[in-house]
């Protein structure tokens, strides 16, 4: 039986060749893994793991970055190094709930409005493009600094500005999926709404969404670290990227490793998505291609 | 401005590169201008509604106040009152005016507008009014004659002439033309009525204040400053490059790390000097777990007062609910240090002998101080198994939270700078039952408190009044409604042209400009 | 055409109530005590009262916000509950600084992204081309605020050959206010002194943000110069011997204008959103970092006058390049 036989099979062995030729998609991978890795194994593969609890040693404060303290240590005598290997869970889960979070609405709204059109299309992608027109990050600021701190209200305002793009996305497949003949034969056997949409169509368009979430996951990174660095995201003492480099902000330049250490941890998650997310959308979306 | 053209032509293109922004053209020294880098904004020019010291500054600029404060230890000074005399009962003051004073309009400040000042900070009771509402008859100001003014007080009440300083004096004219419906308060809002040295010419909200001399002021010598800029700078560092850079020439919030770092600069100076600031992690005696008082107790033995003062910098421990240079100050008093078994003994008896409970904590958001000391208190908590929530809220938050003890947290964080150097100050403000429902004392209450407080408000004998403050701190001691915390040190950096400047411990980051000069 | 655009104006006025409406019920539908906030410390029950009447608090909600879009009619933004400030006085004030801010960055992404692009393209799969492409994704992955502090610790602090933060030395006279971008001031009142001072401030700033814009426009014009020299026209061009630097010229320019045209699209109202991060590192006295405070001391107005303005320039800005674009290329125009 000859790869051949099974157009999808032959696609994906095709598309995974050609992600193994880039290079830089399999750096992307790698980061990946390395932050996968880190995020699980978490508190116990760093050096001082009460430090991520919030104990504090005040006789070794801002200590330069030596064999003991990787990253040296910080204004309350903790190692940076623990801190930044910490903070990638906490990073990884917001970024990947946002993205969760923002999609599964986003889904629901483009399938209704796909699947019905007429009103309720016209009213639901009024509402998605307005939600395009505002500055996300400003509208998630407002809203989590009424909602107050923490992780939960942090990544609700964020995926609040999150679904519009999957909602047109969801949408603009199940329009031109609906007409398609398989659907309409269903129709015509009789299926419910809400099961063709579950059984038919969404499965079909399943790849150029997680080609999306594959590609907005760095994106949401950065945004849960920006608002943290704005002052408004986790709470003390949960050591997040973003908030780690904002208090650090007071350090610099003498105690330089506070803050350069969390910043490249942000840059290196953000940057090993996104080169995964284009090697997963020339893998799983080759008309997108360019 | 058009001076400056024919030098930019040649300085225009270097510029880029170079980084002129730290270079001054002549014309520059001719308008001496002192820039001034701090974090917290002037919302609001009402000289009777406005606290904060930021606003202090502005106010204590460009109104005029009877008596000033000047010193150190600070003493009352004449200021728009050239001379006074007190009753011998304690409870009438009257103040000799300074004739040659004059509002920036020209016209005379006299004994009406001493009055109507009072009356109106009185009737709006915001502001500074704490300080003397209860204490000043509202209906007792009386004008003498045009340079002559008798205050009355419903009490005799010691540091009255401390209280003074930060009581300012309108131009009822200019007040009474703009009054609307709000007692004027929405003109005095952006505009200034007052007589000070210095006129605010250039305001924008959350960037710069500009201050500039008044032509021919009535207060004569003084510095040579032509004007200031209040210039509001978020991040201590940035504050502190500034002054290092010549670009700011003094700033007011600097951190211990920032004044390391400015040690043996060329060119800046360093201020660093005991203030009455204090610094306590406030408890909510009234409502949840902490109105045990074994609880509370059993805190105070476990917090960790060497890892605060570790990561304070310039500081000492509070030994008790008063600052140890202030007249009043107990030294036998007994205090709290860390001691685990004395505070699992306090826990024993208390009603969660095994911890097990989840405490919540507010701080300033943004106070990386106040982020710290949390950290430490989180980590000394969990000696006893109690865990911490920790909650950073913006400062309004805060304050609204104090309203009522249900929404009190359970630990509360503020700072308390003393307008006045008496011990009256912190002592009322943090601990009478009357300031509850406010953030300088949301919910401690003990009616023993609050008699021995009035009655060395009003105790002239020096000996009598120590006593009474004594009996004060222990009974304040035994009910532990606080953790003492820091006396922070001023930290204050100044380049080396700034001349005149001499250092008072109250409100001395509120920078008073008349003396000042640039060299 | 002309039937076109007028549709298309017509068709921002709803855009732009929408707009209101979301910003108003999210602003004003979440907790927090503005009235309390505004009355102060030691305020009464009484007081509260009154300054809850004295900013319409106490009427309800529809009512509230038909007040404020007939106030907005006439330029009236609302009163900033904490400083009392007419909220269009201050983002008029602070406006310039960040338009002047994103006009910057725009400039230098395009600057050096299409020749750029124009580079990775023509010496494709060679070592500038690789260079280029990981370069730009890196830039698209840099936190803005994350390179802005690196800027200052580099450029500021150890070397100090920019300054630090702010848009202009505090006694310094700014040039004379004509359209509040102090750059552009400099020139037109002829102080080119002044323009230095304003050109040093904005350097870091203004390069901290271009980045991701600047790898944006590098790879579409990448992409779009890929395509067109392997299309058959240019091969045949190339063959009839027309040099490639002609070709290039000729097909290119159409390319480059149009990709422009997309990057200022996508990226204007990403860039205003985004000031809040450089502004905030940057000290840079604009409406990102007024948006920042009034979040955190929670004060609604000034976030709905930011935001509505925001979406408003966002709005007018793709109506104007959505028009280029149809001039350009007449078939999209009816999309």
């Amino acid at each position: 039986m000859s790869a051949t036989a099974h157009p999808r099979v032959e696609s994906w062995r095709r598309g995974f060749y050609r992600f193994r030729q880039s290079w830089v998609s399999v750096l992307g991978l790698l980061i990946v893994l390395v932050l996968l890795v880190l995020a699980i194994g978490g508190a116990h593969l760093t050096p001082f793991p009460q430090h991520i609890q919030g104990v504090v040693d005040t006789s070794s404060r801002l200590q330069p970055p030596s064999m003991s303290y990787w990253f040296g240590t910080n204004e309350l005598g903790q190692d940076v190094f623990s801190l930044v290997v910490a903070g990638t869970r906490i990073s990884l889960l917001a970024g990947m709930a946002v993205v969760i979070v923002g999609a599964a609405f986003g889904v629901f709204v483009g399938a209704l409005a796909g699947f019905f059109g007429g009103w309720v299309d016209e009213v639901l992608m009024r509402i998605a493009d307005l939600k395009l027109t505002i500055p996300g990050l400003i509208l998630a600021m407002a809203v989590a600094a009424a909602l107050g701190p923490g992780i939960v209200n942090m990544i609700f305002a964020i995926a609040l500005s999150w679904w519009p793009g999957y909602a047109r996305l969801v949408r603009g497949e199940v329009m031109a999926k609906r007409e398609e003949t398989f659907v309409l034969a269903s129709r015509a056997m009789g299926a419910g709404t809400g099961r063709l949409l579950w059984r038919h169509i969404l499965p079909n368009i399943v790849s150029p969404i997680i080609v999306k979430m594959s590609l907005d996951m760095g994106f949401a990174i950065l945004t849960v670290a920006s608002l943290g660095f704005i002052g408004i995201g986790v709470k003390p003492p949960t050591p997040e990227w973003g908030s780690l480099l904002s208090v650090a902000r007071v350090n610099m330049p003498d105690y330089w490793w506070t803050a350069i250490f969390p910043g490249l941890a942000i840059f290196l998650a953000v940057f090993g998505f996104n080169l995964l997310g284009d090697g997963l959308r020339d893998l799983l979306d080759p008309k997108a291609r360019r | 401005m058009l001076t400056t053209t024919r030098r930019g032509v040649m300085a225009g293109g270097a510029a880029l590169l170079a980084g002129m922004a730290g270079m001054r053209p002549a014309e520059a020294q001719a308008r001496r201008i002192l820039v001034i880098t701090s974090n917290q904004d002037i919302p609001n020019f009402d000289p009777h509604l406005a606290s904060g010291y930021s606003t202090a500054m502005a106010m204590r600029n460009v109104y005029d106040s009877l008596v000033r404060v000047e010193g150190n230890p600070p003493k009352p000074v004449p200021h728009l009152a050239q001379s006074w005399t007190m009753s011998e009962d304690g409870r009438e003051y009257t103040f000799k005016l300074d004739p040659a004073a004059k509002f920036h309009d020209g016209s005379p400040v006299d004994a009406a507008a001493v009055k109507y000042s009072i009356e109106r900070l009185l009737r709006l009771n915001r502001g500074n009014a704490w300080m003397v509402a209860g204490i000043v008859d509202p209906a007792g100001t009386e004008v003498v004659d045009a340079q002559t003014v008798r205050v009355k007080l419903l009490t005799p009440f010691v540091p009255f002439l401390s209280v003074l300083p930060w009581v300012w004096i309108v131009n009822p004219k200019q007040v009474e033309a703009n009054k609307g419906s709000d007692d004027g308060q929405t003109w005095l809002r952006t505009n200034i009525a007052g007589s000070g040295a210095f006129n605010i010419t250039r305001a924008e909200a959350g960037n710069l204040y500009q201050f500039e001399r008044v032509a021919d002021g009535w207060r004569k010598g003084g510095g040579n400053l032509t004007g200031a800029i209040w210039k509001i700078t978020r991040e201590t560092a940035t504050q502190r490059l500034m002054v290092q850079r010549g670009e700011a020439q003094i700033a007011v919030d600097l951190t211990s790390e920032d004044m390391e770092a400015l040690k043996g600069r060329p060119g800046v100076n360093l201020i660093l000097e005991p203030e009455y600031r204090t610094f306590q992690i406030k408890m909510n005696s009234k409502h949840g777990p902490l109105a045990d008082k074994n609880l509370r107790k059993a805190i105070a033995c476990a917090f960790n007062y060497q890892g605060m003062l570790d990561v304070s910098g310039y500081a000492e421990l509070m030994k008790g609910p008063l600052p140890e240079s202030i007249d009043g100050f107990d030294k036998e008093l007994p205090i709290y240090r860390t001691d685990l078994e004395k505070a699992k003994e306090f826990l024993a008896k208390s009603r969660s002998p095994n911890g097990g409970i989840k405490l919540t904590l507010a701080h300033v958001s943004g106070l990386e101080q106040q982020r710290r000391w949390a950290l430490v208190l989180l980590d000394s908590l969990r000696a006893l198994n109690i865990e911490l929530d920790i909650k950073p809220m913006i400062w309004p938050d805060m304050v609204a939270a104090c309203r009522s003890p249900e929404t009190v947290p359970d630990f509360f964080m503020v700072y308390q700078t003393a307008n006045y150097g008496d011990a009256d100050n912190l002592a009322y403000a943090g601990f009478h039952s009357s300031r509850n429902g406010n953030w300088q004392n949301p919910v401690y209450a003990n009616p023993e408190v609050d008699a021995v407080l009035d009655q060395a408000r009003a105790e002239a004998d020096p000996e009598k009044r120590r006593e009474l403050y004594k009996k004060f701190q222990r009974i304040v001691m035994d009910d532990s409604p606080d953790i003492f915390g820091v006396l922070e040190m001023r930290k204050l950096a100044m380049r080396n042209n700034v001349k005149g400047f001499a250092f008072t411990p109250v409100a001395s980051n509120a920078i008073e400009l008349f003396p000042l000069s640039l060299g | 055409m002309l039937g076109y655009i007028l549709r298309r104006i017509l068709l921002l006025v709803p855009v732009l109530l929408g707009l209101s409406l979301l910003v108003f019920a999210i602003a004003r539908l979440l907790p927090g005590d503005p009235v309390a906030l505004a009355a102060g410390p030691n305020a009464t029950a009484a007081d509260v009262a009154s300054v809850a009447r004295e900013f319409g608090l106490d009427q309800p909600l529809p009512l509230q916000y038909w007040n404020y879009l007939t106030g907005i009619l006439h330029g009236d933004f609302g009163v900033s509950i904490f400083t009392r400030r007419p909220v269009a006085e201050d983002l008029a004030a602070f406006l310039p600084a960040t338009l002047e801010l994103v006009l910057a960055a725009m400039f230098l992404a395009i600057g050096f992204g299409i020749p750029l692009g124009l580079m990775a393209a023509v010496f494709r799969n060679r070592w500038p081309d690789f260079l280029s492409r990981t370069v730009s994704l890196g830039a698209i992955s840099m936190p803005r605020f994350f390179l802005g502090l690196v800027f200052q610790l580099f450029f500021a602090m150890w070397l100090g050959w920019l300054p630090l933060s702010g848009r202009f030395p505090l006694i310094e006279e700014p040039p004379p206010t004509v359209t509040g971008l102090l750059t552009v001031d400099a020139v037109l009142s002829g102080q080119f002194h002044a323009l230095g001072i304003a050109l040093s401030h904005l350097a870091l700033p203004a390069i901290a943000m271009a980045l991701s814009p600047l790898a944006t426009i590098m790879r579409m014009m990448r992409a779009s110069t890929i395509e067109v020299l392997q299309q058959d026209y240019v091969l045949t061009e190339r063959a009839l011997g027309l040099s490639q630097r002609l070709i290039l010229f000729k097909y290119v320019l159409k390319n480059a204008i149009s990709a422009t045209l997309t990057v200022i699209g996508l990226y204007f109202g990403w860039l205003l959103g985004g000031t809040v991060l450089v502004e905030t590192v940057f000290d840079w006295p604009g409406i990102g970092l007024y948006a920042t405070q009034a979040v955190l001391t929670q004060d609604f107005m000034p976030i709905i006058g930011v935001t509505l303005c925001i979406g408003a320039i966002f709005v007018t800005v793709n109506l104007v390049v959505d028009m280029l674009y149809g001039l350009l290329n007449p078939k999209v125009r009816y999309q």
